[in-house]
């Protein structure tokens, strides 16, 4: 009874490690700085896309608003460095820390709000962050900071003249949001999200404190939230409150999930593989003045998706019946 | 009846102008199985969510197990020992239903492995074993009933409460209902059920409590109940209780 159970997880952990090693030689044969620049960041959104994936797809409270936590990672992280000289990696925890309390901090008022009003909460609440950060002179305002560049080291976490530094921190980092998934799945956390997701009343009916579930998965998907922000901001070396705290950024985290299967383990790795270089490789052709054209390209697959694979593509590879039914 | 495992000592809920309960003082003891009954609007509902800590009462209080629960919320309860059934199925619905059951069982461990094997048990035990893998919302309606009361055995609880888990079935499913619930209490659960169908429940219970307008209007063995004037009355009209 158990085996095929043991057995499915086993495979998605092979799978896994076989994606995992075939990444990490492909910059072998890859040398294109272009195409390099796209693994990078396919990378870096699959792995935010499954952050942002453990509190809304997993425990279902939809947040568009984790820009918020991305920028507040990329800020962290640089003004540590800028202003005080800490490290990077330093920074980089700092930032997920902050993220994670300031999740906390907004999950208590927010967590009772049902549904619709919990997403317009979330996007309100970046808002107001992008606005802030806007105005913080201390932080350079409008104008963002520029990370001083002091010469290629893994300590500073600064590469001027290659990109597979960042791009194995990416793929590192990617590894580890979806083996914390993994671990999550088959965890009381996990069971707990789902149960909450799927019928709150009958959730704490059962021994599940719902307001600390959802506490709980906040602050882990901020977290790992920050840590892609802080990446971001010494892959991309400049930051300003537009290029790392926007809604663009909220949304993209979110579509790879929906797109590839929201609440599923391979949705978010699927849909970024799928959306990032889509949307880079149209950027690319259609120049400057293809701005915008990428998202309404983004629509149209998300609008295709949910007419014909509403449980996201990773539903034609499912090898359960549990997929079968889609509910409603 | 020695200490009782439940007791609600005069509790009262209003909802607004509303009386839902008055003053009712009920006791369950341990191991009985006993059918909460009244006509619609009576008050059973209320009662039984007041009961579970969905919300807390007015005034009043309400014992479990030697302990004040009145303000206690519904996990904790839960966690003490009293398990619900929803009387409009509230299955998780995109989890399998073994799944389901994980979620009750790991109230008593966090070991997955010691949770799912619970699960399966409990599975077992209701008749659902083979339908472990399917989807919640695959069940038919029989099903999720059952399916109801795996997830809240799963809790390993002192009290079971069953809100209606047998209203809507055909007489086949409800007789193995009945079989189900029998089993239960043999397992030592105390059950404390509300119920419609009189049929159904009288021979089931060891005793009846009937509510009318939210107070308790009498209780007692099943068979003195259905024979009780006020009760006739309030559940046919007065006319029938004098011709009785």
């Amino acid at each position: 009874m158990d085996s095929t159970f043991t057995q499915s997880r086993r495979r998605d952990l092979t799978i896994a490690i076989f994606l995992a090693a075939l990444a990490a030689v492909v910059p072998v044969f890859v040398k294109d700085v272009n195409i390099q620049n796209i693994m990078v960041l396919t990378l870096m959104w699959a792995a935010l896309s499954q952050s942002w994936n453990i509190l809304s797809g997993y425990c279902g409270q939809i947040s568009l608003g984790h820009a918020l936590y991305f920028g507040l990672g990329a800020y962290t992280t640089t003004l540590l460095f800028t202003k005080f000289g800490v490290l990077p990696w330093f920074g980089m925890v700092a930032g997920g820390m902050i993220s994670a309390l300031i999740a906390l901090g907004l999950g208590y008022p927010t967590f009772r709000l049902r549904g619709h009003y919990f997403v317009i909460a979330t996007i309100v609440i970046a808002e107001i962050g992008l606005l802030l950060f806007h105005n913080w002179d201390y932080a350079g305002a409008a104008l963002g900071i520029d990370v001083p560049v002091r010469g290629d080291s893994w300590a500073k976490f600064q590469f001027t003249r290659s990109k597979l530094p960042y791009y194995y921190f990416a793929l590192v980092f990617c590894c580890v949001a979806w083996l914390v998934t993994w671990k999550l799945e088959n965890s009381k956390w996990g069971f707990w999200w789902r149960a909450v997701k799927d019928n709150p009343d009958a959730a704490e009916s059962l021994g599940v404190v719902v307001f600390n579930s959802k506490m709980g998965a906040a602050a882990i998907s901020a977290f790992m939230t920050a840590i892609g922000g802080a990446f971001y901001a010494q892959y991309v070396s400049y930051i300003d409150p537009d290029s790392v705290m926007t809604f663009q950024f909220s949304l993209l985290m979110a579509l790879p999930a929906v797109l590839g299967g929201i609440g599923t383990l391979w949705g978010p790795v699927l849909g970024a593989v799928i959306l990032i270089p889509l949307t880079e490789l149209t950027r690319n052709y259609l120049g400057g003045s293809g701005r915008g054209i990428d998202l309404i390209l983004y629509g149209s697959v998300i609008v295709l998706i949910s007419l014909a694979r509403p449980e996201g593509l990773i539903g034609l590879f499912s090898r359960k019946p549990a997929s079968k039914g889609v509910p409603q | 009846m020695t200490t009782p495992l439940l007791e609600t000592r005069g509790v009262w809920q209003r909802f607004g102008g509303l009386i839902a309960n008055s003053d009712v003082s009920i006791k369950v003891g341990a191991g009985e199985i006993v059918g909460l009954i009244g006509p619609n609007g009576a008050g059973k509902s209320t009662l039984f969510n007041l009961i579970a800590g969905v919300l807390p009462p007015t005034q009043g209080s309400i014992w479990f197990n030697g302990e004040d629960v009145t303000r206690m919320p519904a996990a904790q309860r839960c966690q003490r020992g009293i398990a619900r059934t929803f009387q409009v199925v509230k299955s998780f619905e995109t989890m399998t239903v073994i799944d389901n059951v994980i979620v009750g069982a790991l109230v008593r461990t966090t070991v997955m492995k010691d949770a799912r094997r619970k699960a399966h048990e409990v599975l077992e035990f209701c008749g659902l074993g083979a339908r472990a893998n399917v989807l919640a919302s695959q069940l038919i309606p029989s099903e999720k009933r059952r399916l109801e009361v795996a997830r809240a055995l799963a809790t390993e609880p002192k009290l079971l409460l069953l809100d209606e888990c047998l209203t809507g079935l055909t007489p086949i499913e409800a007789q193995s209902g009945v079989e189900l619930v029998r089993k239960v209490r043999a397992t030592g659960v105390t059950v404390l059920m509300v119920e419609h169908v009189m049929e159904i429940v009288m021979p089931l219970v060891d005793r009846a409590i009937v509510l009318n307008l939210g107070k308790v209007l009498v209780e007692g063995k099943p068979t003195d109940v259905v024979r009780h004037p006020e009760v006739i009355s309030a559940y046919l009209g007065d006319r029938h209780a004098i011709s009785a």
